[in-house]
């Protein structure tokens, strides 16, 4: 299990976005996105930065490492 | 069009079944079982009467050609369609019930006793079949990230798991010079059983741990907030 903090969901509702539409705007399933929201699946670099340019949120906000 | 091919299939092959049917009950009521009975074919003289039989035989072989022949167009399709697109294959999850040819594997404790075969225990390899039923039920879905990601687990998972059952097993049977059950034949036979096995869970292993560390999580509550 990834251990780290998730803001992602805080971030998407700021965005007024669904977890369908940000998932078909960075190329993934929506239950990527459900496991990503609850710190549940460590995603790829790639998948993060698409998710951060698709919230306009830096990255660092988002996924909290200990 | 495809329903239409479909029927057709289903048309031919019950046409081909009646044919070989009537011709084998032609044979036996009035040309003395000529080629439903096992035949010296090396005395074999034709007769008009073996018509019947020789004309279903050659449709039915046919019939099995075409079916063949579907099978191999289905496959390259299905693969053109793979590499063409980022979704699983479709199929049914029903073709799960193949894996229920594993029991012809049994077969090989009759061939080995009547013909000191071996080969059918190789059937029973078949039993990864029942991973069909898994692959159908992750029919069609976009291969994300977390889907390639979980692939490889699973694969590497069942990978390991087959090959250890696999090591272990020759590792077992080689004590005793071979000869652990008696015989080398028996070591033989208990080696095809157990390697067959072990692919059939390998197969089977591979769609069922992916399918549950795909799907786990979609039952644990997570819906959209």
């Amino acid at each position: 299990m990834p251990d780290f903090e998730c803001r992602l969901k805080k971030y998407r509702q700021l965005k007024e976005l669904t977890q369908e539409q940000l998932a078909q705007q960075v190329g993934v399933r929506r239950e990527t996105i459900m496991r990503l929201e609850k710190a549940q699946y460590n995603p790829s670099l790639k998948l993060a930065v698409d998710i951060s340019r698709a919230v306009e949120a830096p990255i660092e906000e988002i996924f909290l490492f200990p | 069009m495809k329903k239409l091919n479909e029927k057709i299939t289903v048309i031919l092959a019950v046409v081909v079944v009646a044919l070989l049917a009537a011709a084998s009950w032609y044979s036996v009521t009035f040309n003395d079982r000529r080629l439903v009975d096992p035949m010296d074919f090396s005395a074999y003289e034709f007769r008009v009467q073996d018509l019947p039989m020789i004309v279903s035989i050659a449709l039915f072989v046919l019939y099995v050609l075409y079916l063949g022949v579907l099978v191999v167009r289905a496959i390259i399709a299905n693969k053109l369609r793979a590499e063409g697109s980022k979704t699983t294959r479709k199929l049914n999850p029903k073709l799960g019930l193949l894996g229920f040819a594993g029991f012809l594997g049994f077969s090989g404790f009759w061939t080995y006793s009547a013909f000191h075969a071996v080969s059918p225990f190789v059937f029973f390899a078949f039993f990864g079949f029942f991973g069909f039923f898994y692959e159908g039920r992750m029919s069609n879905t976009f291969m994300d990230e977390r889907y390639e990601e979980n692939r490889a687990r699973a694969e590497l998972t069942a990978h390991r798991t087959a090959i250890s059952i696999t090591f272990l097993s020759l590792l077992l049977l080689n004590l005793n010079a071979g000869a652990l059950l008696g015989s080398l034949e028996y070591t033989l036979i208990a080696l095809t059983i157990l390697i067959s096995l072990a692919i059939a869970l390998d197969m089977f292993l591979s769609e069922y741990l992916l399918y549950r560390y795909d799907c786990a999580d979609q039952t644990d509550g997570g819906g959209e907030d």
